[in-house]
C-alpha cells in the first residue's frame, strides 16, 4: 500500500486557503461523519469530499489509497454480514449466513464515514504546506511546539518508514526467509525477522533525528516566526460555510433527520 | 576557538573510555581533518566539540572541552550551535522537515532570528551549497548528493563560525564527495573554521591544513598531511590508509624536498629522481 | 563468448513509469566464477540491475536467466539459494541475540539435518573469520563485524553468486581490506562475485571485469585494464580513475606503460625502467 501523505505544489483555489480554514473544514467533515449514519447522507458527504479533491487537483494521486479505503471499507461490510442478524433478510450466503439489509447499510456507512473522514483529512496534507501546518498549530491554535514536532515528526517519518520495510524485507527474503508463504504460522514467525530489525534501525533514526535536532537548537528558548498567515475573504467563507453547514446538521440530526433505524 | 584539556570520555555502561586523554586546541580559520579505525573515537569527539556530549549523550567526562573559554558543560547544545554547525552522514536520517526552504528555516527560528532576515539567510545559505534551484522542493525528491547539500545549508543558514562534520560524504559517489570537499573548502576560505571526519585519505591529504589521527580513543598523530602520511607505522598501527602515490614513492625509497602527496607531485618528484625533467 | 554462463540478461527494460526508464535494454551475460564490479554514479542503475539477479525485481520487458531458470517465475527465498545477496546496511537483517543464530537463520528453510546446519554454520564463520564471535551478540560488534555476519549469513544457503552491495561503505580502511579480501578468496574458491561499488581503487585492485552503468544503460564491459583504459568515456560517468592509475599515465613519457592498476604495478614497472638504465 502506498500513501499519499505529503504536500503536491499546486494553484488550486483550496491549496491557496490557510491551513486553519482547511483544519476547521477537515474538522467539520469529521463532525458530519461522526453525527450521521445514514448511508444515503454519508455517501453525499463522501461525495462533497471527493469533489473537493477534484477541485484541489489531489484526485489522481489519491487513486490508490482509495482503493486501499474501499477494500477496507468492504471488510468492514463483511465483518457486518457475520455479527449482525437483526433485520429484513435480503438474502442467504449458506443456510445459516444470511445477509440482513441492516448489515449491509451499517457497514457500508461504516465504510463511507471512514473514507470521508481519511480523505478529508489527506486533501488537507496535500495542499498545504508542512511549515504552514507547523505555524498554524503554534501560532493561530496555540498548541504546544513540542507536541507539534512529534506529530509533524510522525508523519515526517511515514516514507522512510514504508522505505525501512520494504529494504529490511528484501534483505530477509535474500537469506531464504519467504514472506509469501501460506502457513499463517511460518507467516507471523517470518515477520519476526522483519519486525525486529524494523524497530532497531528505527530507533536508530529516531536518535539520529532527535540529535540533529538538538544541533538545530530546537526546544532552546523563544522562537520566532518566519510568515504569518492572514485569513482572507475565501478562507473566512469556507470557514463560515463549514461552521453553517456543522450547525445546520445538528440541528436537522437532532430533528430525527440523517439516521437509519436499526 | 577551542581547547581539549585531558578530554576523557566513558559512555554509559562501559569500561573501555572512547577518548583517553585528548589535548587538543582548534585555532579559527583551520581546515582539521580527523581520521582513525572505526572506533576510534572520532565520532565521539565530534559529539563532544557540538555539545552532543554531555548534554545529549551521557557518560563520565573527566578533563575539559573549552569553547572561546567556556566549559561546554557549562553552555547549551543550542548556545553552542550558534557558532558551531553540525553535519552528519546518512543526510536522509537527520533531514527534520519534509521540505527545502523548511529545513533551513526550522533552525533559524528556533535561534529565534528576526523573520525579516529569514529570506536573506536561507537565499545565502541555499546558494552557497548551489542548491537555490531547489529551494520549493520536498526533501524525499532530492538526491543522496543534494541531501547532504540541503544538510550543509541548513548548518550554514545561522551563519556559524565552525562546521563540524562526522563523515558527511560516506553514502556520496567520488565526484559528490569532491563536490563537498570543494564547498568546504570555499567555505574555509571565507573564514569558516572546518572540523572535518572522514576515510577518505586521498581527499583529505588534498584539502585538509591539518590532520590529526585518532587510534583507540587516543591522539597518535598530529600535524600537516605531508607530516602524517610520512608516519607509516603509526598510521599502519591505526589502520588508516596512505594515499596511493605517497605509498609508491616510499616503495621507491626515492629523496623528495616535500612528501608528494598528490598526483602531480608524485610525478615530478619520480621525473626528478629518475634525471628527467626539473 | 562466456563458456559458463549463470547469469544472463536479455534486453531488460525496468520501467519507472511509461516515459521514465531505470535501465535500458540491458544484455549482459555473467560466467560462473568471474569477479565483476558493477560501477557508476550514484542513481546509474546499479542496485535496480543487481536486484534482477536475485529476483528481487522483475523486469518490465526482457528477461533474466539464473542458472537458465527465468527469475519471473522463481521465489526470491528460493533463488537465495543460487545468488547470495548482501546489502549495504547489515542491520537491515540483524535480529537474533548470537551470531550463531543469526548466520543459521536462513538454513531454518530448507529443512537440513542438524550435522549439516552446524557444519554450513561452521564454514560460514570461518570463511569471514568470526569463529572466535560465535555465541556474541551481533551488536556488541562493529560494524565491519556486522557486515561480516551479514555476508556469512547469506553463504550459508550455498549460493554459486554472490551479489555486495557496496561491500564497504562505512568500513574504515582495516575492515574494507578485510572484507575484501575474504570476498576474493570467496572467488577463488569458485564463487561468482558481483561487487557494486563507486570506489574504483577496489575495482583495480580486486575485480577482473568491470560494467559501466550510465544513466540506466551499459556504457563500457570488459577486463578492468581495458574499460580504466578509456578515460575520456569514464569522465562523463563521472567516475574517477584511481590516482595512481593517472599518476602512470603522467610516466608515459619515461616508458611506463598505460593502464596500470595498482601502486605494486607501478613500483614494478617503475623497477624495470631503472633496471634497463643502468
Amino acid at each position: 500500500m502506498t500513501v499519499a501523505n505529503e504536500y503536491i505544489p499546486g494553484n488550486s483555489p483550496i491549496h491557496s486557503m490557510t491551513p486553519l480554514a482547511k483544519i476547521i473544514w477537515t474538522s467539520v467533515v469529521m463532525i458530519l461523519a461522526l453525527l450521521f449514519n445514514h448511508p444515503l447522507y454519508l455517501l453525499a458527504l463522501f461525495f462533497s469530499v471527493l469533489l473537493v479533491a477534484k477541485i484541489a487537483g489531489v484526485l489522481k494521486v489519491l487513486i490508490s489509497t482509495l482503493k486501499s479505503l474501499f477494500l477496507f471499507s468492504l471488510i468492514l461490510i463483511l465483518l457486518q454480514v457475520l455479527f449482525t442478524k437483526e433485520g429484513e433478510v435480503i438474502f442467504y450466503i449458506t443456510e445459516y449466513l444470511p445477509v440482513t439489509k441492516n448489515a449491509v447499510y451499517l457497514g457500508t456507512a461504516m465504510g463511507l464515514r471512514m473514507m470521508a473522514a481519511v480523505l478529508s483529512f489527506l486533501i488537507f496534507l496535500l495542499t498545504t504546506r508542512f511549515k504552514d501546518i507547523i505555524q498554524t498549530l503554534t501560532n493561530n491554535l496555540k498548541l504546544p511546539i513540542d507536541y507539534v514536532f512529534i506529530f509533524m515528526t510522525a508523519l515526517r517519518f511515514i516514507p522512510t518508514f514504508l522505505n525501512e520495510i520494504k529494504q529490511v524485507k528484501e534483505a530477509q527474503s535474500c537469506r531464504g526467509c519467504s514472506l509469501d508463504g501460506w502457513n499463517p504460522l511460518v507467516k507471523i514467525k517470518a515477520y519476526a525477522a522483519v519486525a525486529l530489525p524494523l524497530v532497531l534501525v528505527s530507533l536508530q533514526k529516531a536518535d539520529k533525528l532527535a540529535m540533529a535536532m538538538e544541533t538545530r537548537g530546537c526546544g532552546s528558548g523563544p522562537r520566532t516566526c518566519y510568515r504569518e498567515q492572514k485569513m482572507s475573504a475565501a478562507d473566512l467563507s469556507l470557514v463560515f460555510i463549514s461552521i453553517l453547514l456543522a450547525v445546520f446538521a445538528v440541528l436537522a440530526r437532532l430533528n430525527g433527520y440523517g439516521t437509519y433505524q436499526y | 576557538m577551542y581547547k581539549l584539556n585531558n578530554l576523557t570520555f566513558y559512555y554509559k555502561n562501559t569500561e573501555v573510555p572512547a577518548l583517553k586523554n585528548i589535548n587538543l586546541e582548534i585555532a579559527h580559520g583551520e581546515f582539521l581533518g580527523i581520521i582513525g579505525h572505526s572506533g576510534s573515537g572520532k565520532s565521539t569527539l565530534a559529539k563532544c566539540l557540538n555539545g552532543i556530549i554531555p548534554h545529549y549523550q551521557h557518560g563520565r567526562m573527566r578533563g575539559q572541552v573549552l569553547f572561546n573559554g567556556n566549559p561546554t558543560e557549562t553552555l547549551s547544545i543550542a548556545d553552542i550551535s550558534r557558532s558551531v554547525g553540525s553535519v552528519f552522514d546518512d543526510p536522509e536520517s537527520h533531514l527534520i522537515t519534509m521540505e527545502v526552504e523548511q529545513e533551513l528555516i526550522f533552525g533559524l527560528e528556533n535561534m529565534a532570528v528576526d523573520p525579516k532576515e529569514m529570506q536573506i539567510k536561507v537565499e545565502n545559505a541555499l546558494e552557497a551549497v548551489g542548491i537555490a534551484h531547489l529551494r520549493n522542493r520536498s526533501i524525499n525528491t532530492l538526491s543522496g548528493g543534494q541531501k547532504q547539500r540541503l544538510a550543509i545549508a541548513a548548518a550554514l543558514a545561522v551563519e556559524p563560525k565552525i562546521l563540524v562534520l562526522d563523515e558527511p560524504t560516506s553514502e556520496l559517489d567520488p565526484i559528490g564527495s569532491k563536490e563537498i570537499y570543494n564547498l568546504l573548502a570555499k567555505f574555509n576560505k571565507k573564514g569558516i573554521t572546518v572540523v572535518l571526519i572522514d576515510q577518505k585519505v586521498e581527499l583529505l591529504a588534498r584539502y585538509a591544513s591539518r590532520i590529526i589521527v585518532l587510534n583507540q580513543g587516543e591522539i597518535i598523530l598530529e600535524g600537516s598531511p605531508r607530516e602524517i602520511f610520512s608516519a607509516d607505522e603509526k598510521l599502519n598501527k591505526a589502520g588508516v590508509d596512505i594515499p596511493q602515490v605517497t605509498k609508491l614513492i616510499k616503495m621507491l625509497g626515492f629523496r623528495y624536498g616535500k612528501l608528494p602527496i598528490s598526483v602531480d607531485e608524485g610525478a615530478a618528484c619520480i621525473l626528478e629522481n629518475m634525471g628527467i625533467g626539473k | 563468448m562466456i563458456s559458463n554462463p549463470i547469469i544472463q540478461v536479455k534486453d531488460l527494460c525496468q520501467n519507472l513509469d511509461e516515459n521514465h526508464f531505470i535501465l535500458n535494454k540491458i544484455n549482459l551475460t555473467i560466467g560462473s566464477g568471474e569477479f565483476l564490479a558493477l560501477v557508476g554514479q550514484n542513481g546509474a542503475g546499479k542496485t535496480t540491475l543487481a536486484k534482477h539477479f536475485n529476483g528481487l525485481l522483475k523486469p518490465t520487458s526482457g528477461k533474466v536467466l539464473v542458472d537458465n531458470l527465468n527469475t519471473k517465475y522463481v521465489k526470491v527465498s528460493e533463488l537465495a539459494q543460487k545468488v547470495g545477496y548482501v546489502f549495504q546496511n547489515p542491520d537491515h537483517q540483524i535480529f537474533h541475540n548470537s551470531v550463531e543464530k543469526e548466520i543459521s537463520f536462513g538454513l531454518k528453510y530448507l529443512n537440513l539435518p542438524a550435522e549439516e546446519v552446524k557444519r554450513r554454520t561452521d564454514d560460514a564463520l570461518k570463511a569471514v573469520g568470526l569463529v572466535d564471535y560465535r555465541y556474541a551478540h551481533p551488536y556488541s560488534l562493529s560494524r565491519g563485524q556486522r557486515q561480516r555476519v551479514a555476508l556469512a549469513s547469506v553463504l550459508v544457503l550455498k549460493p554459486n553468486v554472490l551479489v555486495l552491495d557496496e561491500p564497504t561503505t562505512g568500513l574504515d580502511y582495516r575492515e574494507s581490506m578485510q572484507i575484501m579480501n575474504m570476498i576474493r578468496s570467496l572467488n577463488n574458491q569458485g564463487h561468482t562475485i558481483i561487487m557494486i561499488t563507486h570506489d574504483m581503487s577496489l575495482v583495480s585492485t580486486f575485480a577482473k571485469r568491470v560494467v559501466v552503468l550510465n544513466k540506466g544503460e551499459i556504457l563500457l564491459d570488459g577486463p578492468v585494464r581495458e574499460v580504466l583504459s578509456h578515460q575520456e568515456i569514464l569522465s562523463e560517468t563521472f567516475l574517477e580513475i584511481p590516482p595512481i592509475s593517472r599518476l602512470a599515465d603522467k610516466l608515459s613519457v619515461i616508458g611506463i606503460p598505460k593502464n596500470l592498476l595498482t601502486v605494486e604495478e607501478v613500483y614494478r614497472a617503475l623497477c624495470d625502467v631503472r633496471g634497463a638504465e643502468k
